[in-house]
């Protein structure tokens, strides 16, 4: 119950930083707590730490990796990976989220590496993955001012584009940017999953940032 | 650039706290000091600017939302146990004693290969009915007793028919054996060659035959007054 409310408030937003950082604190003992469990053998409890942690993960592949298919393939085998070392688990060095998504970041590395020369060639003008082909390339369709497309499709394409730029960022940017600005991880956590200093972190938080910009800016710029 | 100062901060110690002041971290002096040098430098200025911009794109990102059968597929896959939660694929629970001892059972058979022969010898069965006019209707147990008892009559049937002609055959046999021998008798000779050889094939008259040639040996030696032909000439030349 307590962890309950501690969630609530935190996902409410409203919240100020000591609350939340209770509130972590709080579900750091569930965590860990389930995490005994689990390791005992108890099949409940992991199911509720796949439960809890399976939308993170899946979000972060997906950003990561930039399509539907691949986020479900790759938040499986995180949890594949994970549920076989979860004993080499300690919650004295890391919290479990930090464990969890450098699990997810290795694999992601892993995946990109593996990938690296099956990838198509990025283009704007490529119908972005999981989205309805209307066989139009999407700058034509982002120049279309026709009163006719609803707010809600403008926004669906928006984010999309927003998408295709954070797959044009390099690896290391982009999980950077990601785990800060998409996962919430403090400066401190990203370090430990990326295993480089806390200064590096936010350096190249504000180069991927400033990077995504100027591709969109050169997007839109092109649309216009 | 990097160790310009301007407002008592370098670029450099702006660049390090560029992500804090967007976090909305930095208080008081160095708050001041990050927003004048901000507002003088230039290319911190930019900087400070595209970074902004690229903060503000990635906020406008929501949360994707995971497929239903995820936590389903990944409990599966791990731990093998079953998932209770209803709503994880939007299908009815699957039963853990199904799990338990049915698939140790039908296990292999839920394979494709499995499932590609049991197709293919649908295919071959209904090819088969097909062909040979075999209705699935005709399957039935009602109508595959009526049949057997319709197929069992029309033995039955043939059965006393035939009895009938032998019967008839035998009384036609016995009516030409008695004029056979009432003939016989009042010529005193066999009857032609000719005309036995047309009755050979009936079993009574043949049994008959011998029965007379037992009694008339000395006859067989008699040559027949009616020879075929062909028969006269080999005997003519045998002569010669």
């Amino acid at each position: 119950m307590a962890l309950g409310a501690t969630l609530s408030l935190s996902a409410g937003g409203s919240a100020d930083a000591s609350t939340r950082r209770e509130a972590k604190l709080d579900e750091a003992q569930v965590v860990a707590l389930l995490v005994r469990r689990c390791v005992s053998g108890d099949a409940a409890a992991w199911e509720e730490i796949v439960q809890r942690f399976n939308r993170r993960i899946y979000n972060v592949c997906y950003r990561f990796a930039g399509s539907y298919s691949d986020a479900e393939d790759l938040t499986q085998e995180v949890f594949l990976k994970v549920y076989r070392t979860l004993g080499t688990f300690d919650p004295q060095r890391a919290a479990f989220t930090t464990w969890l998504t450098t699990v997810a970041r290795n694999l992601l590395v892993d995946h990109f590496r593996r990938t690296k020369y099956d990838r198509a060639t990025d283009s704007l003008d490529a119908t972005p993955p999981g989205t309805e082909e209307d066989g139009q390339p999407l700058v034509h369709r982002l120049a279309d001012r026709s009163p006719g497309p609803e707010n809600q499709v403008r926004n669906r394409e928006r984010r999309e584009v927003i998408q295709q730029a954070l797959q044009k960022l390099s690896p290391e940017l982009r999980e950077a940017v990601i785990l800060r600005d998409l996962q919430d991880l403090d400066y401190k956590e990203i370090a430990q999953v990326l295993n480089v200093p806390e200064g590096t972190v936010k350096s190249r938080i504000n180069r991927g940032r400033a990077e995504l910009a100027r591709t969109l800016q050169r997007t839109y710029r092109q649309v216009m | 650039m990097q160790g310009e100062i301007k407002n008592g901060m370098q670029c450099a110690e702006f660049e390090a706290l560029l992500a804090e002041a967007l976090d909305g971290a930095l208080q008081g002096d160095t708050l001041a000091r990050f927003q004048q040098h901000r507002d003088s430098c230039g290319v911190c200025g930019a900087t400070y600017a595209e970074v902004s911009n690229g903060l503000n794109w990635l906020r406008e990102l929501e949360e994707v939302e995971p497929p239903r059968q995820l936590v389903h597929n990944i409990v599966a896959a791990t731990s093998g146990r079953a998932h209770t939660a209803e709503e994880a694929a939007g299908s009815p629970a699957r039963r853990p004693w199904l799990h338990g001892q049915l698939a140790a059972i039908f296990g292999p058979m839920l394979t494709p290969r499995f499932g590609m022969s049991a197709a293919m010898a649908f295919f071959s069965l209904s090819l088969l009915m097909g062909i040979t006019g075999v209705r699935l209707a005709d399957l039935t147990p009602h109508s595959l007793e009526h049949r057997f008892y319709t197929s069992q009559a029309k033995v039955v049937k043939y059965y006393e028919n035939m009895r009938l002609v032998y019967e008839l055959q035998t009384r036609y046999r016995d009516l030409q054996r008695m004029t056979g021998a009432s003939q016989e008798n009042e010529e005193g000779r066999p009857v032609p060659h000719s005309q036995q050889n047309k009755n050979d094939s009936e079993p009574g008259r043949r049994e008959y035959q011998n029965y007379t040639q037992e009694k008339n040996d000395v006859k067989q030696a008699v040559l027949p007054e009616f020879l075929p032909l062909m028969a006269t000439d080999a005997r003519q030349r045998r002569i010669v």
